[in-house]
């Protein structure tokens, strides 16, 4: 193995990648382009949605007979009453959000002070309809406490004693944007873990079956570098494509969260420290150096491309599977035992950064196994690009 | 310059070469004679440090193909038939100077090689063009000159005229010829005997991995008469 020799074949080889459009296309345009597009929909439709319903909440109510609670629903502005002779169909249909049945003696009930039972009809599938349902509520719990008052007032006493308690809401966290780095620490783990996984893919597809196909692998095979200088100059270019497909998803991702910022309560952080990045960026990149060492082996063993595209698949999902693991972990309250675990102990790691904390010990223990599946990556790789049968295998 | 010395390669219980003997001096061109599978591309494999013989070794330009394999490469030159094996996405002369920089060659006598080359094959007006869209023939000559940039002293061809048309099939064997005229050891595989009667000082006939002849193309004739061809399906035809 020698310097010059891995140094010839990554320069070598990142060129050829970079000329490469699909893989261009494949490994950096389309991540860095995908978040701004999905979230720049998904917050337009959200807000949209949610205007539409909240501003016009069609409704239908069944009664006989006209009441104070009727006429106090209707008097509320973003409210339109429909007929409806079938509620629960046009509920079901999406005709109307949501129906009210009132009884047809709640003026008297009222009056007696006795309590009602009102009905509401709605589609707990719809969005609409459940945010139609939450108004609703709200406003008859609203209309119900003016009837209280009145009934407390006519009696004489004070309403205050019905509160006893008045809550004060006050965030605790160290720093601002509570929110939203809460839903950073749910996405980009995710994200990073799964673009670390396919970033240096497509790269490692074409450096090992790749090759093969071409016929380039057995002239290669003659020079004076050696085997290993080879594939430690395809490691490396794998990761530096892996690492600039993740660069490009997290730009991507930026953009697109500020694009869709009202989808996730407009309050996200945009920029964490320098720290936090160096730190995530390490792991990260721990990541992208065992897929890619696992991708190159399984590449080289593969005949042809589409070969390797098939073996790599299955990759993907193993990959899924530890970042959603964690996903609703709570990183405040994570289990030591949970960073032994491959792929979760990275996915939390980034999550604890997010939120800003550094723990040494799980730092350390995520940093040491990684380090450990690198070694038996890079270790399985060598293993295979020594095999002739693999080598050979056309 | 090559002495194969009982080389012997096994892929599972099937024995593709077979204790095999014999030599090429230099300014010779040996021809590899056999049928698909005899065990030509093994015993090539072997000879250019790819595959490890199972057991036997041989001598190139004085360095064990098993002790010092490096030393082997270096002095060794491969041209391989079918599909050229150029990068698509590099130009010419890129594809060229990858692999003179892969056998350690310096920036200046790496520049000066390629460019005494790329005049040789009259390659100037495509040399820094992307070998992705060239004819056969180009891509046949970058590949001539990628085999021989580091200046080997041994060339093996491995079918180099598999599936060209004339025009490159014509300079592939003007190629070699010219190696021979440099004084370099030639090894040339091949199942065409027109083509192995036409370049080569001897030959070599290899059938299921075994040597079932070997000697000078006039002695050949002499002992079995003109027509080579006939031979050829005779000797390897009925064992």
């Amino acid at each position: 193995m020698n310097m010059k020799a891995i140094m010839t074949v990554f320069k070598k080889e990142l060129i050829d990648l970079l000329r490469d459009k699909k893989t261009v296309i494949v490994s950096i345009v389309i991540p860095l382009i995908i978040f701004p597009i999905m979230f720049g929909l998904m917050g337009r439709s959200v807000e949209g949605n949610i205007k539409k319903t909240s501003e016009n909440l069609k409704i239908s109510i069944k009664s006989k007979n006209e009441n104070q609670l009727i006429a106090f629903l209707k008097s509320q502005k973003n409210i339109t009453v429909v007929d409806s002779i079938d509620i629960k169909k046009d509920v079901q249909d999406g005709k109307i959000y949501l129906g009210l049945i009132i009884p047809d003696n709640i003026e008297e009930s009222i009056k007696n002070e006795k309590s009602a039972d009102i009905k509401i009809i709605y589609d707990d599938t719809s969005q609409n309809s459940n945010m139609a349902c939450n108004i609703i509520k709200s406003l008859i719990e609203e209309y119900s406490k003016e009837v209280v008052k009145t009934r407390l007032i006519s009696k004489g006493i004070d309403y205050s004693i019905l509160t006893p308690i008045n809550i004060k809401e006050e965030v605790a966290a160290k720093e601002k944007g509570g929110f939203g780095k809460y839903m950073m620490s749910l996405l980009l783990p995710l994200i990073l873990i799964i673009y670390g996984m396919t970033g240096p893919m497509a790269a490692a597809t074409d450096l090992g079956a790749g090759e093969k196909e071409r016929g380039t692998l057995e002239p290669l095979l003659t020079t004076q570098a050696g085997r290993m200088s080879l594939l430690f100059g395809k490691l490396l270019s794998i990761t530096v494509m892996g690492l600039i497909g993740t660069i490009s998803s997290i730009i991507g991702l930026m953009i697109g969260v500020k694009a869709g910022a009202s989808a996730f309560g407009g309050d996200i952080p945009l920029i964490f420290s320098p720290i936090t990045v160096i730190m995530i960026g390490i792991f990260v990149l721990l990541i992208i150096m065992v897929f890619g060492a696992l991708e190159l082996s399984i590449s080289i063993y593969a005949r042809s491309f589409k070969e390797a595209q098939t073996y790599l698949s299955p990759l993907t999902i193993i990959g899924m599977a530890g970042a959603y693991g964690t996903y609703m972990i709570d990183a405040k309250n994570a289990s030591t035992v949970l960073f032994n675990v491959p792929l979760a102990n990275v996915s939390l790691v980034i999550k604890e950064f997010i939120i800003g904390i550094y723990n040494p010990l799980h730092i350390g223990i995520t940093f040491g196994w990684n380090i450990v599946y690198i070694v038996l990556a890079v270790l399985f790789a060598r293993y295979m690009f020594s095999k002739e049968e693999v080598i050979f295998r056309v | 310059m090559i002495q194969v010395k009982g080389l012997s390669k096994y892929f599972k219980n099937v024995k593709a070469v077979d204790n095999i003997n014999f030599t090429v001096s230099e300014g010779e061109i040996v021809g590899l004679l056999g049928e698909n599978g005899a065990g030509k591309t093994t015993t090539l494999r072997m000879i250019a440090t790819m595959l490890k013989p199972t057991s036997g070794t041989a001598l190139i330009n004085g360095y064990d193909l098993l002790k010092e394999p490096h030393k082997v490469r270096s002095s060794i030159g491969i041209l391989f038939g079918g599909e050229a094996g150029l990068y698509d996405r590099l130009t010419a002369r890129e594809n060229i100077k990858y692999f003179a920089d892969l056998n350690n060659m310096g920036e200046k006598e790496s520049r000066e090689n390629i460019d005494r080359l790329i005049k040789m094959l009259d390659m100037e007006e495509y040399a820094d063009r992307r070998v992705g869209k060239f004819s056969r023939g180009m891509k046949q000559k970058v590949a001539i000159a990628r085999s021989i940039v580091h200046n080997p002293k041994v060339m093996l061809f491995d079918e180099p005229t598999l599936g060209l048309d004339v025009t490159s099939s014509k300079i592939v064997q003007d190629f070699i010829l010219s190696c021979k005229n440099e004084n370099k050891a030639i090894i040339f595989s091949s199942h065409s005997m027109q083509e192995v009667e036409k370049l080569c000082d001897r030959i070599v006939i290899i059938h299921k991995g075994k040597i079932i002849e070997d000697m000078k193309v006039s002695d050949f004739k002499a002992k079995y008469g003109q027509d080579l061809e006939k031979i050829f399906v005779e000797l390897v035809g009925d064992k």
